[in-house]
């Protein structure tokens, strides 16, 4: 696991890493010598345009936030360390 | 009749040294993948599995997939494959219907299956990735022989894979493809294209489906290589078909359409001399750039799960045929049918039929199921609409099921309308597909409330996210006051995207 940033609660961004790192590797494991954190997991596949919806809400309803439209179509949302940060810092709003 | 597992050995002892397969950058040798299937059948036979046993498998694209495929085939056995996306309440009644007895999955399946209420199952449960409790860990494979196992009384007639299909009751038709059927398809393929040990045959489909399962029986079984993509992008598969000089593979057009997109002020690919379109019809401007682009002979073809390829065509030797799915390949036979049951003329829009010696064995334990698919004189009948011109030619135009086919993968509208109708919220709703330039349609969903009754467009969405396989999310929702009718009362499908637009 990365080292914690200093937004948000340590037990809420722990699990935003988790719940991210988990779903992405459902269904294949990131090969050890890929930097994960800068993945974009929807280009290589990991999760497919049929997916992504699927897994936005299923984040959204974890965490308890929405996204807007103009926060879905950010190209960052689909880099795996940007989007943990984008989670974390939407939590820390709330 | 020769058995798969005998010709897949016989191509590894004469090959021994040869790549056998290329996945997500692993090379395995026809050795090497001829010892993990032997592992795998050893693993499965010690603990217990028998002859005619079911094996469930939410299943991804590797190498390890595919030994599964031939253990099973070695030792008599069944393999159910999932999507690994459906969600545990669908891969429940998924196994339920295909009968499965051991499991074999990821242990992100488990962890699900026990966040939602666990999973029954009678046999072993094998965790394919790393440890979970109760299951045999993986690492087990490693301390069996890698020595062929000898099973005797395999005569081809016993079912290798039972492929799920819905239908317009939303209950899964697991579609019984025998040893036997896996083999005549792997050959009738092998024959129509002229697939030889030179080849390097990609499969860039989900090996959940049989069109992926076919592209990897057909080299393995001759000595080729297969060359097995993990996860589908056009830039993916463009760099696999480069680096690994892929020389034939059979693709669905949503997969095409987006390749061609990307081929635009790209240096040309050298390496294919030969291309399938399956699954939808191909844009002639999208054939054209990829024709131009790619420098191979381009087919397409006409089938379905149950019946495999019916039709096929090479456009550079039918170029007065150029909106034809072609003719029928060898020992296949159509019939357009009307709706009296009557046969169609030249030219006539009826319901496209057909006899072939490829077609499936039924629907696993639905046996009045699949009878009734077929007509008086056991043509099955495909739910498709077409016509045939004077020389024979085959021409798609329509479904005569409900059925959205998004990015080549069939959902079927009732599965969704199941799940949102389930919200207290919706008087009525229908899926339906929309024109999308990427996937060729996506899910479309039209909702009717409840007088009084509100719902944001997100409660649906979380509703099927919770409830619906990533390949069923509706892309596209839309509240309305009214659906469309025909005088008979029933929802016009066609029409739905017409509507929701204005």
């Amino acid at each position: 696991m990365r080292e914690q940033q200093v937004t948000g609660s340590v037990a809420e961004m722990t699990s935003v890493e988790e719940f991210v790192l988990k779903y992405i590797q459902k269904n294949y494991t990131v090969p050890a010598d890929i930097d994960i954190y800068s993945l974009n997991y929807v280009e290589q596949g990991y999760i497919d345009s049929l997916g992504f919806i699927k897994f936005i809400v299923e984040l959204e309803e974890e965490f308890g936030f929405e996204f807007t439209d103009d926060e879905l179509s950010a190209p960052a949302i689909q880099v795996v360390g940007e989007l943990i940060g984008f989670v974390e810092s939407k939590i820390a709003q709330r | 009749m020769q058995r798969l597992s005998d010709l897949f050995y016989d191509s590894a002892a004469a090959n021994p040294d040869k790549p056998a397969i290329w996945c997500d950058g692993k090379v395995n040798t026809y050795r090497e993948l001829a010892e993990l299937v032997s592992r795998y059948a050893n693993l499965l036979l010690h603990n217990g599995v028998k002859y005619k046993d079911h094996l469930g498998i939410p299943m991804n694209n590797s190498i390890e997939s595919v030994a599964l495929i031939f253990a099973a085939a070695n030792i008599g056995a069944a393999i159910v494959p999932i999507n690994p996306t459906l969600p545990v309440a669908a891969a429940k009644t998924t196994f339920q219907a295909g009968d499965v007895k051991h499991l074999i999955a990821r242990k992100s399946f488990y962890e699900e299956c026990e966040k939602f209420g666990g999973i029954n199952i009678e046999g072993i449960c094998v965790c394919l990735d790393g440890t979970y409790p109760g299951t045999i860990p993986f690492s087990a494979v490693q301390a069996e022989s890698a020595e062929r196992p000898e099973i005797s009384g395999i005569n081809g007639d016993e079912t290798l894979i039972l492929t799920m299909t819905s239908g317009s009751t939303g209950t899964p038709k697991p579609i019984d493809l025998t040893q036997n059927n896996k083999y005549l398809r792997a050959i009738a393929h092998i024959r129509m294209y002229n697939i030889t040990t030179n080849d390097r045959v990609l499969a860039a489909t989900p090996l959940y489906h049989s069109l992926a399962e076919r592209l990897v029986i057909m080299p393995l079984i001759i000595g080729a290589t297969s060359i097995l993509l993990p996860r589908f992008t056009p830039e993916i598969w463009l760099n696999c078909v480069r680096e690994q000089q892929v020389t034939f593979t059979i693709a669905v057009s949503a997969q095409l359409a987006q390749v061609a997109e990307l081929l635009a002020g790209r240096p040309e690919v050298e390496s294919l001399r030969c291309i399938v379109s399956s699954s939808a019809l191909l844009e002639p401007l999208v054939r054209e750039k990829l024709i131009n682009k790619l420098h191979c002979d381009f087919h397409e073809m006409y089938g379905t799960s149950e019946t495999s390829t019916i039709t096929s065509i090479n456009f550079k030797e039918a170029l007065n045929k150029q909106t034809s799915v072609g003719g029928c390949i060898p020992g296949a036979q159509v019939q357009i049918l009307l709706a009296g049951g009557e046969i169609a003329g030249i030219n006539e829009i009826g319901e496209i039929a057909c006899q072939s010696p490829l077609i499936c064995n039924g629907y696993y334990g639905l046996e009045d199921v699949f009878n009734q698919a077929l007509a008086a004189d056991g043509y099955f009948k495909t739910g498709d609409l077409g016509y045939l011109d004077q020389d024979g030619y085959l021409y798609f135009s329509g479904r005569k099921k409900e059925l959205i086919i998004t990015g080549g993968i069939n959902v079927y509208p009732s599965d969704v309308e199941k799940c949102v109708l389930e919200m207290p919220a919706v008087s009525e709703c229908a899926a339906f597909a929309y024109p999308d330039q990427r996937l060729g349609e996506v899910v479309a969903l039209a909702v009717r409330l409840k007088p009084g009754l509100s719902l944001r467009e997100r409660m649906v969405q979380v509703h099927c996210a919770r409830n619906l396989a990533d390949f069923q999310q509706p892309h596209k929702i839309f509240f309305v006051d009214e659906l469309p009718r025909n005088a008979m009362g029933k929802i016009m499908k066609t029409k739905l995207a017409e509507y929701v637009r204005s």
